[in-house]
């Protein structure tokens, strides 16, 4: 029995909104990893996080989960500003090592918090208002899932223009292109990495109040999540935004399609083989410079 | 040359000797020679672990997926076709060691490292994960009650302690005797600087190959005794997080350190079975919080690890022995 | 025999994106020399050294090492093949000790692991490097150290051919001297033939046989240190007026 062309293409049509949101859950790890080097294998830890936070805070003000952006990208800031403070910033400039063994420690931290304060057990939010099919002959449209491929694209855009036309995103190109060279511009290169993780760790906590619109909470999507970001990464190769969006969304459709194709377990699978094998041939990713 | 042998063989003989008795110091309690069992398998993981990722310096993150393997081939060729683990234990390593030739080849051939070849032995991990849930479902396969040597299992769980025991003495020196030959020099010069390895004439493909296919040979030997000691197996034994374990072991213990990986290894498992035994029912989790906050701390304040504290120990130690003379 | 051709260099070029580091050059290096190898910065000595080498693989021309075609081949190919080199930017194995880097380079040439730390104690000592230094680990070591100990790394590999890729820069004025003392009896009592960059007049005209000038990539000219001194293409190079 084949499967009809209408679910490929409604399949194809999920698996980009997902891309999307995949960007902008990748885009903070690769800023952070772009700009100071540092390889964080907790990113994804912050994502689970926040989407328990997200799960608390929407359900207490029986309110959707993408206005709780309010709250966690101010918050996550803070977070993110104090974590490079006390942890980050002791091992910048150290072996990749001991900087992949200090995030893995953060990683475990939160992982297991999330799972002493809410065990095991998944949660998705009670209340969210876009959470319906739209049906459009050919395919239907999640709402929830469009609104937050679209806010999605929206934010790593404004990043983009961030970095390119502003001056802020200048001394942090700057910074990312030679520190030495920053700082005798006079660039607070210490204020700029500062920013950046912090900008890094608020991207997460935004990312989690989209993906609680119609995903769910629990403490394991962290590693899944922080594995699948640093992939699109290595296909993206960094520094370019449209690199990032082109390998997030081939990562979402894959994804998507493997999932209504074959089986869930090898969806979870397949982007982590593309990864190796593009891994294999291209080191410095599928759209970055060779 | 008698010194030298015995410089890698004996310390194995002096861990083998004193865990033999530890069965006697708990009174032959099953709940402590199981743990007692439990720590020696993972010290050995952990301790093959320290040839790829303490000498030859790459973050290998794939340990259970070696483990997995062999140890669910050898368990289903005993339940399945009642071939004894003896031969399915060898099998397991071989088929280990190849699917680290099929991962490592092309990863070094294409110079794959840092932190890009972490996230591939990451990634196959949950390959494997994915992978077994189509071929073994989503069950916990208990393994059926069989006694004996033939099998390796017995109502106690003292013989396979010092069945176990043997294995961690052989790794032991087995990591010695690589720590003190040229693989060793070459390993330590490859995790230290690739470029200048090459440049003195060490064919850095073939020594970390070399490196990686033993680790999963170890791993998939013991993955039969692993898989025991747990009752049960599933896809579940492919598990990412114990093999993210593994390697901080190796890093808290201190990279290259026999003596402070055997360390680590004893004080995380102890530590962690105390606190999941009283708080583990109140706090799930917490053992591994902890472990979270003593990564962080050593790699901010001890980046080395235990290491220089053991190896003062053991310099002490053998200074009593030989009489000070090191 | 001795004008015996060790290394011969043919039509070699290397580019960068936009930039030709190497453009065609062709020289050779005679078996006992101590050949200099000059040239303003950015002139693409330590990219001939890497294509040698084998660190980068050239995008055109030769390398022929004793008549051998090695062009490209992988750099430990290339160190058995007997050809070593130091690191104008350090590359010290920082978590071993001086004897146990040294000793990796010994072991090209054997299997037997006490028999290398003797070379390397050996030959530690002939470049002045205490005893009491040796179970230091790299990272505890000066930079004069550190250069000394690369030195004795390269040698241990028993090159016939080595190359210095600025041996001296960043040392003080008598470190210098014993830097050049080492490097004369390297040659002269080790019989190695030497390929030595250098930035520091006094020392590679003082040390070198011989000397070649690159700049921008191309080879400018050669002969004696005397010679090459005097000659007005090189001053205008050093100066960095272009040559109308
Ligand atoms: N890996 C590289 N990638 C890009 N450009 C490079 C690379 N290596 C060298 N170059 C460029 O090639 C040119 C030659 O560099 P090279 O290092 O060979 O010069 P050099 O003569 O050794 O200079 P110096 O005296 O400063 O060491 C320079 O313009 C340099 O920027
Ligand atoms: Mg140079």
């Amino acid at each position: 029995m084949l499967p009809s062309s209408n679910l490929i293409l409604q399949s194809v049509l999920d698996g980009v909104f997902l891309g999307f949101l995949y960007s902008l859950m990748a885009l903070g790890l690769s800023l952070v990893f772009g700009v100071m080097g540092i390889i964080n294998f907790a990113h994804g830890d912050f994502i689970m996080l926040g989407s328990y936070l997200v799960w608390i805070l929407a359900n207490s003000l029986r309110s959707d989960p993408s206005l709780m952006s309010v709250i966690t990208v101010p918050l996550f800031f803070t977070i993110g500003a104090a974590i490079y403070v006390a942890i980050i910033r002791p091992v910048l400039g150290k072996e990749p090592l001991i900087q992949i063994a200090v995030t893995v420690g953060v990683g475990y931290v939160l992982q297991n918090l999330a799972l002493m304060m809410f065990r095991a057990e998944p949660r998705a939010v009670q209340i969210s208002y876009l959470n319906f099919y739209v049906n459009l002959g050919l395919v239907s449209v999640h709402t929830a899932k469009l609104t937050s491929a679209l806010l999605s694209l929206f934010i790593v855009l404004g990043v983009h223009y961030l970095l390119t036309k502003t001056w802020v995103g200048l001394a942090i190109r700057a910074t990312a292109y030679d520190k030495e060279i920053a700082s005798l511009m006079g660039i607070n290169v210490g204020k700029i990495f500062l920013l950046v993780f912090g900008l890094g760790i608020s991207l997460t906590g935004l990312a989690a109040s989209l993906w609680m619109t119609f995903g769910q909470a629990d403490p394991y999507i962290g590693s899944s999540f922080g594995l699948l970001t640093w992939v699109i990464i290595a296909l993206g190769g960094l520094g370019g935004v449209s690199g990032l969006l082109a390998s997030s969304i081939i990562v979402g459709v894959i994804q998507s399609l493997t999932m209504t194709l074959v089986s869930p377990s090898v969806s979870l699978a397949i982007p982590y083989i593309v990864f190796i094998i593009v891994l294999w041939f291209r080191p410095q990713g599928l759209f970055g410079k060779g | 040359m008698r010194a030298r042998i015995s410089s890698f063989v004996l310390p194995a003989l002096i861990v083998v000797v004193a865990g033999a008795t530890v069965p006697f110091l708990v009174g032959f309690n099953q709940y402590y020679v199981l743990l007692a069992l439990q720590s020696v398998i993972i010290a050995s993981i952990a301790l093959a672990w320290n040839i790829i990722g303490g000498y030859a310096g790459q973050l290998d993150l794939a340990s259970f997926a070696y483990v997995g393997l062999g140890g669910i081939l050898a368990t289903t060729l005993m339940t399945e076709y009642n071939i004894t683990p003896w031969v399915g234990m060898f099998l397991g390593a071989g088929v280990s060691a190849t699917l680290a030739f099929f991962i490592g080849y092309p990863l070094f051939r294409f110079g794959v490292k840092g932190v890009w070849y972490a996230l591939s032995t990451a990634a196959l991990v949950v390959i494997l994960h994915e992978v077994s849930i189509m071929v073994l479902g989503s069950f916990d396969y208990y393994i059926p009650f069989v006694e004996g040597w033939y099998y390796l299992r017995f109502r106690t769980w003292e013989n396979l302690y010092y069945f176990s025991l043997i294995i961690l003495a052989f790794v032991i020196s087995l990591n010695l005797y690589i720590s003190r030959s040229k693989v060793g020099y070459y390993l330590k010069a490859i995790r230290e600087d690739e470029v200048a390895a090459e440049a003195v004439g060490i064919d850095i493909r073939k020594y970390k190959l070399l490196a990686l296919m033993t680790y999963a040979s170890i791993l998939g030997f013991i993955g039969y005794i692993y898989i025991v000691s747990q009752r049960t197996f599933s896809y579940k034994t492919f598990d990412s997080s114990l093999s993210v374990y593994i390697a901080i072991i190796g890093i808290v213990g201190g990279l290259g350190s026999v003596s402070g990986t055997f360390t680590a290894a004893l004080i995380l498992k102890v530590v962690e079975e105390y606190l999941r035994g009283y708080l583990g029912g109140v706090l799930p989790g917490l053992h591994l919080l902890l472990f979270g906050v003593l990564l962080i701390t050593v790699g901010i304040l001890r980046p080395e690890g235990l290491s220089t504290l053991t190896d003062a120990l053991v310099k002490k130690v053998k200074a009593r022995i030989w009489g000070g003379a090191p | 025999m001795s004008d015996a051709v060790l290394l011969e260099v043919v039509n070699l070029s290397k580019r960068f994106g936009g930039i030709t580091a190497l453009n065609n050059v062709s020289m050779r290096i005679t078996k006992g020399e101590i050949l200099g190898i000059i040239g303003p910065n950015g002139a693409g000595k330590t990219t001939l050294v890497n294509c040698v080498t084998g660190i980068y693989k050239p995008d055109g021309g030769k390398v022929l090492f004793l008549g051998e075609d090695i062009t490209g081949r992988q750099p430990h190919f290339i160190a058995l093949k007997g050809i070593a080199r130091t690191w104008q930017k350090i590359r010290p194995f920082y978590n071993m000790t001086v004897i146990e880097a040294v000793t990796a380079g010994a072991l090209l040439r054997t299997k037997d692991v006490l028999k290398a730390r003797e070379e390397a104690a050996e030959i530690l000592e002939f470049v002045g490097i205490p005893r009491s230094k040796f179970e230091v680990l790299g990272k505890n070591i000066a930079l004069i150290e550190h250069k000394l100990v690369d030195l004795a790394r390269a040698i241990a590999t028993k090159p016939k051919l080595l190359f210095l890729d600025e041996v001296v820069a960043g040392l003080r004025p008598h470190e210098v001297d014993v830097i050049a003392d080492v490097v004369k009896k390297v040659n002269r009592e080790m019989g190695i033939t030497l390929g030595v960059i250098e930035h520091v007049m006094r020392f590679v005209m003082n040390i070198s046989d011989r000397i070649v000038v690159l700049h921008e990539g191309r080879l400018l000219t050669q002969g004696k240190p005397a010679e090459v001194a005097r000659d007005p293409l090189v001053v205008e190079a050093y100066l960095g007026t272009k040559p109308v």
